[in-house]
Parts: structure tokens; C-alpha cells; sequence
């Protein structure tokens, strides 16, 4: 009973418009007042949809079309030439397999890192422990770049240069999801957690019978986070790495602009689609828990 | 990932990281070379009775010279039973230089590494490269059949550190249905006073907008700097002396300089772009400088007639070499030495320097590939191609202040982008580059007294 | 944002048991639990800081064995080039401008969509999608739209009867298309916070207002606007950060250039780190980063705890 409730709770930045509608059900507007509103709508889908509209129908265009003065809106003969051009011109299928395994396992460790930080910050007893979250939640002030030189150094000491941990371990650490984690756990209901308890439940078991399962939403919330982040990161993997068969997605197609002699955008496009295609997946099928985890950092810190 | 045994370095990095980690170091191939033997060589590495050796190269192309570098690769692993070569990609001339000062650092370097005109210095200063000349010697590589400005570019203190393998100068190209519609003759300009009459005939507006310049240039990162030089030259003018006194500020150089600021902003023929090569292709500009090595993307993409032509003049000829050669990294072990020199010496053989040349457009370095019976009937075949090897005996060596100050490239990059793209005054910007480049060299000088004594 | 300990509920544990030993054995479960995870912060992130504070006192390319202890040459070098300081006007005009722009456009966007208008939902999808995306893709497509030539965004330049800049090689404007971009893909998250704070706004609020007469700039002006005080701060906060960071869209689009003008302090320091492999400057720009993030958050958290409403 309790659990459902929370649920509920958790999700009702999305599902509130429910109870909105009753509350603008009695103003009564009529289509002509609120034709500003839908205008503004239809500007502000052209404005971040057209480009992601060019990006598609860029990739099906022939290379002679891409400069086309002026430009064209439909592509005039449609081909499919630029994928497999674009997926030719570097191991794709490799990097997709690279691609899923840092993303598999750098979001496991941060989510089993923040489910279990979280659970310790939300419910242990120890010396110190707000100033230990504090020191977590700095973290976030440090921003990736700033660590690589000295990253490098390290990851070279450790002989992981161009290999799935030098890409996975040192982005395996969790501050958000841990702060994420903690406000969460702390709306759960104590009755339940008591209760585990007085069954004779250790706290690991806690965790996993009681605490993972009530917090799933959230959990499921900070995971898609941390996959679409892992999916895109660009820049580390870039570095830390150096060989074909060790690159992930991103690095491909930022090389296909290297290409000598033209820039052929149809293909360039083309390969933006193989990164950005199951993203938008993932997104089209898990919309609300991936903004409720966004939102959840705002609202409830 | 399973056919990476766990041994005892991994296991011991493992701990080192904290419980959890291990399972994923267990299965992280750290970087063995053998991991990816080029294609082709599998078959004949089993079949023989030794071990091949793995001799691990680093490079920079994409794109038609990619697929030609790569056939290169692949016919010196089907030639031989000894060594199998892995070829790995790294980006520009510029990324492949820091992936190797990066990689050097981390012990994780490749025996070989192609290296642009620009950079292999560095490494030399630092000691990171391996003295060739014992290594040719045994390979009976024919010294004297490389041109000679090309293979001496790379010799220090009498020794061999570079070996000259994608060697270029710049071209003028232009499009010759655009010279026709303009009703001009089938070359390019003798000097710029002449392209200066030209130039505005080629340009076509769209409204307010040009839809075709007449030349182009390039940005900073697609090395302005390198095709300025020539021009500072052919003003009377120089960025250096090899001593690394910097003259940027000489009234001849900062002529050049305000020669092709006025291009930009007082004549109004000419337009900086990111791409000259794309510009060009795609008729955007009917004519510009670049390299030969963008003959083979030229060829492949344009769908017009293009012609090559020297360089202009201005009171004299000057032209500059460029591109990139092959070094063996110093810290290679003693029996991937010899393997690795297989591998330069195929590179730059008369028939591969010619196979090489034919599908990029960078220029034969072996003289006896010049003269032999492919590269001829090519030039009958192909003539603009030809002017790059007549061009090649009237260049002279890069200035200093751009091949041998760090980031000296770009930092004269930079200026001029502030002066095409930008309308700063030139002789402000020059001031500053000066200034800069000499701040810059002071390291350089130090450390070459330490290494050269 | 974790500033508010005295709403925590108290660990259930603590009435029952408070025996010594097991007090002993949640510590042991404490730093098993946590540990992992501020070991690793500790090395890939802390250790970081300290050593980049180490860099800003040496000169060091990466490839000398021995790294030349400079003292302040590195700070003394920076502070007085007129470069670098271009570097941090750049980094301050970014920010604020990026800054501005998705809260306030966010603001507006997240009140239209909270409207009851028909294919909200599709349109909220919409907007927040780029922040989904790759910046390496979103950078890439993005050049090919600001080509002055033929790219998407001309075709509305001429519609209006003007020429399009050359965006990504004229220094004036390159600062504004990376502006663009950014905001672009990060307006999104403005508009999804927004929403969520709107929605945490009690309804009998507006009930009661409606009830007393009040209108609807009325009702915008007394309890939208300070309802959204808490979930303001906290973009102001999170977007001046991103801000800071903004760097896949810069690498990819114009690699801090033309003649330096996107170069932002974030780049600057990989670039001086990675490129040029002046170890010693990026570190300066490394401390500098730092500090700059560090009193943001400080300031930035002092304040809000001091006029933030809470509703």
C-alpha cells in the first residue's frame, strides 16, 4: 500500500496536469484565446526540431545536393549511399560494441555505487558523515577536463592506456546519483524499513529487499542518466585511447569530418545518426522516468 | 575479451584500484599490438614456422589517401613472412602528435609514427627518436636515390631521423570551366599583380553574397601559415632565419601579410573558409592554393576540369616543401628495430612511392620513381600532377619559426586569421606574432644547445 | 543543495540500538558501502586537483624527465597577457550569456507548456530531446547548418532580405553561433525544471487568489514567479556550472578559435594540457577553474539560503 503511494508520488510532476485541467477547466478559454498559445508552440517546435529535421534529411541527400544553392527541403533523390559509405569508413560495428560495454558497465558501477553510497548517507550512523556528503557533492564542481592531465598520468601508471577500464574507472564514481539517491530514500516511508527490521533484516538485506525495490523509479531514473552520458562521452575516450578496435561511437564520427579532400556532409550526417538514433530510442520509451530524474534533483533539493 | 589471460601486472592493478575493479582489468586488453594483425597477414603469419614480429605504425589519413596508405600497409604485410605491420589511425598530423607525446608518456608508444614537417623536430629534441643510419645501412636502402631536399630535411648532426614518405609543396589549382567562362587562358597567373586583374572577373555574386570567390584561404588549423610562407618569400620577405631570429616584422613580410589582408577586405576576391578543398570542389572557389596530397581528393570529387600551375611570383619564385615522414621511436625494442626500418624502407621504395603518389598526388620522393616507365605515362595520363615534381626542385627548407618553434604553425596561423578573417592592422598582428614566437623559441634554443652542443 | 538537515528523518536504527558493537559494525558497513566510491573520487578527482596545483608552479611539456619548478612564472605569465585575459572575458560572456538565455527562455517555454493546450506533451518531448544528444553529433550538425552558403540556417537569413555571416570563421559572430548551440541543447532542462517547479506550486494558491479576483499577471507576479524562487536558484546554479564546462560543442565546432574568440577557460585548459602540452599553464587555468566554480557555488548557495521563498 505504502510502496504504491510513493510511486505515485514520485511521478506526479508529470501526471499533475491531471488536476491542473480541473483547475484551468474553469476559465473557460476558447480556441481564438488560446491560438497565441499554439502559435508559440508551432515557433517553438521549428526552432528545436528543424535542425534535428536537417540533420535526417541531410544524411539522404547526394553530396551534390548538399550544395545546392539554395538549399533544398526534400531530398530530390533520396540514397542511402552515405550510410554505408559512412559506416565503411571506419570499424562502426566495433564501436558500437565498445560503445555498449563502456556505457553497460560505467552506468553499473555508478548506479550500484549510488545505491549504496546513498543507502549509507541516508541511514548509517557515522563520525562525520554530512561533511563525507559534502566532500561528494564537490565533485560535481570539478569538471571532467580539468582532471584529465593528471587523469592520464595516472591511468599510464596503472598501464590501462587504451583499455575498457583506463575508459570505465575513472568516471565510475557517483555524486549525483547519490544525492539523487539519498533524497529519495529519505521519502520512503520508515514503517516499512521498521518493519524490515523487526523481521531481524540486516541492513544489506534492507537494501536489497525492502529499499531497492521501493526507490526502483528513482533508481531506474538516474540509471537512463547515467547511460545517455556514458553513450555520448567523447572527449576521455578520445584520449585514453588508441587503437581501432578500443573506440567508442563518438570519436568515429567526429573523424569523419577529418575525411581529406571534401567535407561530405550527407555521410558526416549520416554517422551523427548511428550515435544519435538509439538515444532517441531509449528516450521515445523511457521519456518520463529520464525527465522526472532531471526534475527530481531541482524539486525535491 | 576472454583470450586475455590475467597475469600478474593486471592482477596487481586490479588491487591497486580498490575491490571491484578487478574483474574489469581482467578482461581490459591492455595495448598488445598483436591484438590486430592487419588483415591478409593472418593466414601467412600461421603458416609460417617463426613468430612474425608486430611492428605497430601511426598515422594520419582519411579519405582517398586513407585507402591508399592502407593498400600500402597491406601489400607490405602480403610481400613478407617476418613482420606483420598493424596500421592505427590517430587524426590530423596535429592529434597524432599529441596522441604520441601522450603515448610516450605512458609507455605505450608505437615503434613507428608518421610525423609532419612541423613536429618530428620536437621529438628529435626530446631524444625520442631513433638515429636511422645503422638501420638503413643494413636494409641497403639507396640514400642517394631520394631527392635530395627531401631526405636532408630530416638529417640532424649528420644522422638520418626522418624519413620522407607523404612530402608535398603547394599548388596553385585552379577550375578551368571558371577560367573559360572569364575568358582567361589555360594557366595559372605568373604573378599575383596578374591574378589581382584576373581575380575579379572569376567572382560571381548572389545578391550581396559571393557564390564564387576567386581564390580561397584556408583557417589556422588547415595550415594558412604554411601556405603564406611561400608567399612571404615570394615578397622578398621571410617568417625566420635558421638561427630563429624572427622576422615578422620585416617591411617585406609585413607587405605579403598586407597583401592578403587586401585580398580579403580591400579587393574583395578572395574568402577565408574552413575547407579551401571543399570550397574548391564544390565551385565555391574557382581557384586556390593547397597541397599536392589534395590532388587525389580533388581528382576523385570534382566534377570539373582542373588545372595546376606554380606558384605566382611577386618580385621572386619561392616555394616551400611540406607534408609528413616516418621516424622509429628511440624507445623501441632492439629486435622490432630492423622489422620497423622493413617497413620505412618499403614505404618510400621507388614502386611504392610511386603507387603512393599516383593515388594521392604527394610527390614521388625516390628519384628513380620519377623516372621510371609508370610515373611517366602517368604524368601523360594525368599532367596536372606533373607540376608538383617540376615545382620540387626550386623549393627551399621551411623557415624556422614555423617548422621548428613549438605551435609555431599555428601561433602564425593565428595572426593571420586575425588579419583575413579579422581586418586588424597587419602590422600590429606581426608584432605580436614576433613577439610570441620569440617567447616560444627561447626553450628551443636552450635545448638545442643541450642536445647539439 | 543538501542544506536542510533538520527535515531528516532520523535513522530508524538509533532507538533500538545503540550498543557498542553494533555501532561499530554500521561504521564497518559505512565504509564499505561508501568507500568504493570517495576512493575513487579520491584518485580520479581529488588527487586531480591537488596535482594540477603542483603543474601551476612547474614548466613541464610532458616529455622531459624532469619537471622545472618555476614558482609563480606560470601565474606572473598568464595574469599579465592580454590574451588570457581575452580568454576570461570569453568564458564570462559565454556563461552569462548562456546562463540568461535558457532560464529565461526556459521560463517563458515551461509557462507555455504548462498552458492546457492540446500536443503539449509532444512538444515538451521536443524541446527537451537535444539534451539527450551527443555533442559531438549536435556540433557536427550544426556546422553544416551555420554555413553561410548552404546551410538551413541562410535560407531564413535571405528570407528576410539579409547575408548570413560567416558564422563559425568571423570572430564576432562565432562566439554567438556556440551561444546559440548551447543554449539550444540545454534549454530543455531548463523547461523540464521549470515545469516541475510550476506543478510543486499548491493549486489552493491560485484557487484562493482566483477567489480574491486577482489576474492572471496578478497571479504570475505574487505566485508563480516567487514559487519558482527555489527551482530558480538552482538552475542559476546548474547552468553557470554546464556553463563552465560547455566543451564537446566548442571542440567540434571551432576549436576555440577564430584567433581565440571561443576560447573559453575550460578549452584554454585543454588545449595549453593536451596540445600544447604546456603542463604548468593548464594547471593555472586548472586552480583558476576551480576557484571561480568553487565561489560560485559558495555565493550562490549563501544567497539562495538567504531570499529563496519556500513555499
Amino acid at each position: 500500500m505504502a510502496q504504491l503511494e510513493t510511486t505515485d508520488h514520485y511521478l506526479q510532476t508529470n501526471s499533475a496536469h491531471a488536476q491542473e485541467q480541473i483547475y484551468w477547466a474553469g476559465q473557460r478559454h476558447g480556441f481564438l484565446q488560446r491560438a497565441p498559445g499554439y502559435l508559440a508552440m508551432l515557433l517553438c517546435l521549428l526552432v528545436i526540431g528543424l535542425p534535428v529535421y536537417w540533420m535526417v534529411i541531410g544524411a539522404f541527400k547526394q553530396s551534390s545536393e548538399i550544395y545546392h544553392i539554395p538549399p533544398t527541403w526534400l531530398p530530390l533523390e533520396p540514397t542511402l549511399t552515405n550510410f554505408s559509405k559512412a559506416w565503411n569508413s571506419a570499424p562502426f560495428g566495433r564501436y558500437y560494441v565498445n560503445t555498449l560495454i563502456t556505457t553497460i558497465f560505467g552506468s553499473a558501477f555508478e548506479i550500484v555505487f549510488a545505491v549504496t553510497s546513498a543507502y549509507a548517507f541516508a541511514f548509517l550512523r557515522f563520525p562525520r558523515k554530512e561533511w563525507l556528503f559534502v566532500l561528494l557533492l564537490a565533485a560535481l564542481m570539478v569538471p571532467a577536463q580539468v582532471t584529465i592531465l593528471p587523469n592520464y598520468l595516472t591511468v599510464a601508471q596503472l598501464g590501462w592506456v587504451n583499455s575498457y577500464a583506463g575508459i570505465i574507472v575513472p568516471g565510475a564514481a557517483v555524486a549525483y546519483g547519490t544525492f539523487l539517491l539519498r533524497q529519495y530514500y529519505r521519502t520512503l516511508p520508515l514503517e516499512v524499513i521498521d518493519a524490515a527490521k523487526v523481521d531481524g533484516a540486516g541492513y544489506l538485506r534492507t537494501l536489497m529487499a525492502v529499499v531497492v525495490p521501493l526507490a526502483k523509479p528513482a533508481i531506474i531514473s538516474f540509471g537512463l542518466l547515467s547511460v545517455v552520458a556514458k553513450w555520448n562521452d567523447f572527449l576521455w575516450p578520445l584520449i585514453v585511447t588508441n587503437t581501432r578496435d578500443m573506440r567508442v561511437l563518438p570519436i568515429g564520427i567526429y573523424w569523419l569530418r577529418v575525411e581529406e579532400g571534401s567535407i561530405d556532409w550527407g555521410v558526416i550526417m549520416a554517422g551523427t545518426l548511428f550515435v544519435v538514433v538509439p538515444i532517441v530510442l531509449i528516450f521515445l520509451y523511457a521519456q518520463r522516468y529520464i525527465v522526472d530524474g532531471i526534475a527530481a534533483g531541482a524539486v525535491k533539493g | 575479451m576472454s583470450q586475455y589471460a590475467l597475469n600478474r601486472r593486471q592482477l596487481l592493478q586490479g588491487m591497486a584500484a580498490g575491490a571491484g575493479m578487478l574483474a574489469l582489468a581482467a578482461c581490459a586488453p591492455v595495448m598488445t599490438p598483436a591484438a590486430a594483425p592487419a588483415e591478409g597477414a593472418a593466414g601467412d603469419a600461421a603458416a609460417s614456422a617463426r613468430q612474425p614480429v608486430t611492428v605497430t605504425l601511426w598515422s594520419s589519413y582519411t579519405g582517398k589517401n586513407g585507402e591508399a596508405e592502407a593498400e600500402l600497409v597491406k601489400r607490405f604485410n602480403e610481400s613478407q613472412s617476418d613482420v606483420v605491420l598493424d596500421y592505427q589511425f590517430q587524426g590530423s598530423y596535429e592529434e597524432t602528435a599529441q596522441k604520441l607525446t601522450a603515448a610516450l608518456q605512458a609507455k605505450t608508444a608505437p615503434e613507428i609514427s608518421l610525423l609532419s614537417d612541423v613536429w618530428w623536430f620536437k621529438f628529435y629534441l626530446n631524444q625520442v627518436l631513433l638515429p636511422l643510419d645503422d638501420l638503413l645501412a643494413a636494409e641497403n636502402v639507396d640514400l642517394a636515390d631520394y631527392q635530395d631536399s627531401l631526405i636532408n630535411e630530416g638529417v640532424r648532426q649528420g644522422k638520418h631521423y626522418w624519413i620522407p614518405f607523404a612530402r608535398s609543396t603547394p599548388l596553385f589549382y585552379y577550375n578551368k570551366e571558371k577560367w573559360s567562362e572569364a575568358g582567361l587562358p589555360d594557366r595559372g597567373p605568373e604573378t599575383w599583380a596578374e591574378f589581382s586583374e584576373w581575380a575579379p572577373k572569376l567572382v560571381k555574386m548572389d545578391g550581396d553574397a559571393m557564390a564564387t570567390a576567386a581564390f580561397a584561404h584556408p583557417d589556422g588549423a588547415s595550415y594558412i601559415a604554411w601556405l603564406f610562407q611561400p608567399v612571404t618569400w615570394q615578397f622578398g620577405g621571410k617568417f625566420s632565419d635558421p638561427d630563429f631570429t624572427m622576422h615578422m616584422t620585416d617591411e617585406n613580410t609585413v607587405r605579403a601579410g598586407q597583401f592578403y589582408a587586401d585580398t580579403v577586405h580591400e579587393f574583395k576576391w578572395a574568402q577565408p573558409t574552413k575547407d579551401i578543398s571543399a570550397d574548391f570542389i564544390n565551385g565555391l572557389a574557382a581557384a586556390t592554393m593547397m597541397s599536392t596530397g589534395s590532388m587525389g581528393g580533388v581528382k576523385a570529387n570534382a566534377t570539373f576540369d582542373f588545372g595546376t600551375a606554380f606558384l605566382p611570383k611577386e618580385t621572386n619564385f619561392g616555394c616551400c616543401t611540406g607534408g609528413a615522414g616516418l621516424s622509429i621511436l628511440s624507445n623501441t625494442p632492439a629486435e622490432k628495430q630492423q622489422p620497423a626500418m622493413q617497413y620505412l624502407a618499403f614505404a618510400s621504395s621507388p614502386e611504392s612511392t610511386a603507387f603512393w603518389a599516383q593515388s594521392t598526388g604527394y610527390m614521388p620522393v625516390r628519384k628513380s620513381a620519377l623516372e621510371s616507365e609508370a610515373m611517366q605515362s602517368y604524368f601523360v595520363e594525368f599532367p596536372q600532377f606533373k607540376t608538383a615534381t617540376e615545382q620540387l626542385p626550386l623549393t627551399q627548407p621551411q623557415d624556422a619559426a614555423r617548422v621548428f618553434v613549438p605551435n609555431g604553425d599555428q601561433i602564425i596561423g593565428k595572426g593571420l586569421e586575425r588579419i583575413t578573417v579579422q581586418s586588424e592592422d597587419v602590422a600590429t598582428v606581426f608584432a605580436d606574432v614576433q613577439a610570441t614566437l620569440e617567447q616560444e623559441a627561447q626553450p628551443i634554443i636552450e635545448s638545442l644547445k643541450a642536445v647539439e652542443g | 543543495m543538501s542544506s536542510t538537515p533538520s527535515s531528516k528523518p532520523l535513522p530508524p536504527a538509533r532507538a533500538r540500538r545503540g550498543a557498542a558493537p553494533a555501532e561499530r559494525r554500521e561504521w564497518l558497513l559505512f565504509a564499505l558501502l561508501v568507500g568504493p566510491n570517495l576512493l575513487l573520487f579520491a584518485v580520479f578527482t581529488y588527487w586531480p586537483l591537488l596535482y594540477n596545483g603542483y603543474l601551476s608552479f612547474v614548466r613541464w611539456d610532458l616529455l622531459a624527465p624532469v619537471k622545472l619548478w618555476v614558482g609563480l612564472d606560470n601565474y606572473r605569465e598568464l595574469f599579465t597577457s592580454a590574451a588570457f585575459a581575452g580568454i576570461l572575458v570569453n568564458t564570462v560572456v559565454f556563461t552569462v550569456a548562456t546562463v540568461a538565455l535558457i532560464c529565461g527562455l526556459g521560463l517563458l517555454l515551461a509557462l507555455l507548456l504548462n498552458q492546457p493546450l492540446r500536443g503539449r506533451n509532444g512538444v515538451r518531448a521536443v524541446v527537451f530531446s537535444p539534451v539527450m544528444l551527443s555533442g559531438a553529433a549536435i556540433g557536427l550538425v550544426w556546422i553544416y547548418i551555420f554555413d553561410p552558403r548552404y546551410g538551413l540556417l541562410d535560407i531564413f537569413i535571405r528570407g528576410v532580405g539579409l547575408r548570413s555571416p560567416n558564422w563559425l570563421l568571423d570572430p564576432a559572430w562565432a562566439m554567438t553561433a556556440i551561444v546559440i548551440v548551447h543554449v539550444w541543447k540545454n534549454l530543455g532542462y531548463a523547461v523540464v525544471i521549470f515545469l516541475a517547479g510550476l506543478q510543486a506550486i499548491p493549486r489552493e494558491l491560485y484557487e484562493a487568489a482566483v477567489v480574491d479576483g486577482a489576474g492572471s499577471g496578478a497571479r504570475l507576479r505574487h505566485i508563480t514567479l516567487p514559487g519558482l524562487s527555489p527551482v530558480l536558484f538552482f538552475l542559476l546554479l546548474t547552468t553557470t556550472l554546464t556553463g563552465f564546462q560547455a566543451f564537446d560543442i566548442i571542440k567540434v565546432m571551432t576549436d576555440g578559435g577564430p584567433v581565440d574568440a571561443t576560447t573559453t577557460l575550460i578549452y584554454y585548459l585543454y588545449q595549453e594540457g593536451f596540445v600544447g602540452f604546456n603542463a604548468g599553464r593548464a594547471g593555472v587555468a586548472a586552480v583558476l577553474l576551480f576557484v571561480m566554480m568553487f565561489a560560485f557555488t559558495v555565493v550562490q548557495m549563501r544567497t539562495s539560503e538567504r531570499h529563496v521563498h519556500y513555499s
